[in-house]
């Protein structure tokens, strides 16, 4: 059970989100601005943070900032379609994710899962991987699918092991690439997509319609390995 | 003219009066000596000179000579000499009353002009803080004849403007001002001033205003005393505030038009929001109450309508952006790979039960639009080509570089669009009767037109090789 704060302006969205996470087993505190939920957050103590974007004086990108001040609690923010070009800004400032309005309550537990899984990490970084007919072996640097060896280059390799140290997790291009080039390399958007590509034609079913590592318009990709 | 040469008669006249009146005087102070008396006559001359200058000047200086051979060189009362040397000092006499007359009216001269130039300097630049104050054409106008008036030194001022025509019209004049239209005119077109005497003394002028290298009109000063070079500096004084006044009120113009899109824009983004939560409430519910009571085929189509509820509202927010003039495209380079990618993930579920096959080219192919709207044009593409052909059936999505554009293209082996109707499709609300039971609202491809227009491409409705529909949207290669 985690202690959750949502965040909305509209009376409606605290509700199912209350019901929603309830149901999931976790206790739920709800503000209607960020201003609220500063306050909140000074009196007691979160594990994760669900806030709207578009709020009455004090908004979900400034709670954001706010929070990262002092915290590295995960917060997860609700957009809508017009605020596109915002989803990188919340990004970079420190959000964790973010999701569309409408959406859907089970992808929000699920979204909520991995965020919360993320920041309890048990015991280091697993050794093996495994998910629907793909296998990883860390040590070996060995991947298998359907039981037969894939050949990575070693580019390939490396976004896939950056993909796997957070599972679910949304990435941006900038943060790709720095994670597997360094932050100080050259490298473009396009490259890294050469890249991304390749390694889609190794593992997935169909890379036109990727299910593991799926494309994230605008903002980069998400490397979702439940489904 | 009449005025000057009386001016000099007048001229002519004091001279010869100061040096009678001289003369006479020194002739009731009978013990002067002949040297003073030349000295006292030669002041005079310097203030003939000096008061009147150059031709009474030496008139003053050849009378002078004369009256004293006359009245104090021996014999007295007749114009000979006796002594010889007094002949010389005669001759110097005269050659020092010219150099004296000259220098003295020269100096004078030029003192005035400095005085005129000077004065002209202060109006020119009284006039252009004038102008630089003045914001508005209205405000610039309504005082500009009053202070062209002052700066002048005229009767009358009027100004002309061009009058989106050929001809000119007056847009300010001072009182009564009596213009003749056709000189106006004339300086306008051959760019060149006009002056003749006036009637109302001094100078008549016409000269064009220069906005720039262009003409925007005509100033009329009548009765002009100052200098023709003076009236060319204020027209073109004029020519500049009005070309600054252009600008000062582009630029208002251009704020006020960003500050109301961006006004819209905040507007339009807080409406989808205010559409959009409600829907998500409802899904959100729905979903929870489905959790706890299972799911249903009552629950599946609530959810389903919810959903279609959604895609409806987006498009109609479309609608309205794009009528609204705020979905400015931002254009940046972009890869036509990156935007297959996006608006295949974006619209991809609409697509769920369909073979879909890319064929993008092997190296990157750019072009410069906003990638989110030509993305959005193309999933419109590619939700259409899902809807109106059977589930199972392959849906082709590609790239292709061409001589001077590059081609995006989705085509469907549906039952296609009969070519009468290619053009209609994409106009709003049009729905082809073979479209019954399909769902739409018969305004995604006009927002995919109008996207794709206002990112500078063209868009066509099309056949497909496997029978079906092709959508196309073709934009300029450019430069990459």
């Amino acid at each position: 059970m985690s202690r959750i704060l949502v965040a909305d302006d509209e009376a409606g969205i605290r509700t199912v989100l209350r019901d929603a996470l309830e149901q999931a087993g976790h206790e739920v505190e709800t503000a209607v601005d960020g201003e609220e939920a500063i306050g909140l957050l000074e009196r007691q103590s979160f594990d994760f943070i669900i806030t709207d974007l578009a709020m009455p004086n004090s908004d979900g990108l400034e709670l954001v900032k706010a929070v990262r001040e002092s915290s590295s609690i995960p917060i997860l923010v609700l957009t809508v379609r017009q605020e596109e070009r915002q989803k990188v800004r919340l990004l970079d400032a420190g959000a964790d994710d973010y999701m569309t309005k409408p959406f859907g309550v089970g992808e929000l537990l699920a979204r909520t899962r991995a965020l919360l899984r993320r920041t309890n990490p048990g015991a280091g970084q697993p050794a093996h991987f495994q998910w629907a007919d793909i296998e990883v072996e860390i040590e070996t640097r060995r991947v298998r699918r359907g039981g037969h060896e894939v050949h990575l280059t070693p580019t390939e390799y490396l976004i896939l092991t950056a993909f796997l140290k957070k599972p679910g997790a949304v990435w941006t291009h900038r943060q790709l690439l720095s994670a597997v080039w360094g932050t100080s390399a050259e490298v473009s958007n396009d490259t890294l997509r050469v890249h991304v590509a390749s390694l889609r034609r190794k593992l997935e079913a169909d890379p036109n319609r990727p299910r593991w590592i799926r494309t994230e318009p605008w903002v980069g990709y998400r490397f979702s390995p439940e489904e | 003219m009449a005025d000057r040469s009386a001016s000099r008669w007048l001229g002519y006249s004091a001279a010869l009066l100061l040096v009678s009146a001289t003369v006479g005087t020194l002739k009731l102070l009978p013990h002067l000596a002949d040297a003073t008396a030349a000295l006292i006559l030669l002041l005079a001359v310097f203030l003939s000179a000096w008061l009147w200058e150059s031709g009474p000047g030496v008139f003053a200086a050849l009378l002078a000579t004369l009256s004293f051979n006359f009245f104090f060189i021996p014999p007295l009362h007749t114009f000979t000499i006796d002594d010889p040397r007094n002949i010389v000092a005669l001759i110097v006499f005269l050659a020092s009353g010219l150099v004296i007359g000259r220098l003295s009216a020269v100096s004078r001269h030029r003192l005035r002009l400095v005085e005129a130039e000077r004065r002209d300097f202060a109006a020119l630049t009284q006039l252009s803080q004038a102008f630089l104050s003045d914001t508005t054409r209205e405000s610039l106008l309504g005082i500009a004849c009053d202070r062209l008036r002052q700066a002048l030194v005229c009767e009358e001022v009027a100004i002309l403007l061009a009058d989106g025509g050929d001809g000119l019209s007056v847009v300010a004049a001072t009182p009564r001002a009596q213009v003749e239209q056709e000189r106006a005119e004339a300086a306008y077109r051959r760019r060149s001033s006009v002056a003749s005497p006036s009637e109302l003394g001094g100078t008549d002028i016409y000269l064009p205003i220069l906005v720039g290298l262009e003409r925007a009109g005509a100033l009329v000063a009548r009765g002009l005393r100052t200098s023709e070079r003076m009236a060319e500096g204020c027209a073109m004084l004029l020519g500049l505030a009005l070309e600054r006044e252009r600008f000062v009120s582009r630029a208002r113009a251009a704020e006020e038009t960003k500050t109301s899109e961006e006004m819209k824009s905040t507007l339009l983004a807080a409406l989808a929001h205010d559409l959009k939560t409600p829907v998500a409430t409802a899904r959100a519910a729905l979903e929870n109450w489905e959790a706890v009571a299972g799911e249903s085929d009552k629950s599946r189509l609530a959810r389903e309508q919810l959903e279609a509820l959604t895609r409806r509202i987006e498009e109609l927010m479309e609608v309205v952006r794009l009528d609204s003039g705020t979905a400015l495209p931002r254009r940046e380079r972009v890869s036509c790979s990156e935007i297959v990618e996006a608006s295949i993930s974006r619209f991809g579920e609409s697509l769920g039960s369909h073979n879909l096959s890319l064929e993008l080219p092997t190296r990157e192919v750019t072009i410069e639009v906003d990638p989110m709207q030509v993305a959005e044009a193309l999933g419109h593409g590619l939700e259409n080509a899902a809807r109106y052909s059977p589930a199972g059936s392959e849906i082709q999505v590609s790239v292709e570089e061409q001589k001077d554009s590059v081609v995006l293209r989705v085509a469907d082996a549906g039952r296609g669009i009969p070519l009468p109707d290619r053009e209609r499709v994409l106009e709003r609300f049009v729905r082809l009767p073979n479209s019954a039971g399909v769902p739409g609202s018969g305004l995604g491809l006009a927002i995919a037109r109008s996207l794709v227009e206002l990112n500078g491409g063209r868009i066509r409705i099309g056949d497909s090789s496997r029978g079906g529909a092709l959508f196309e949207i073709a934009f300029p290669r450019g430069n990459p």
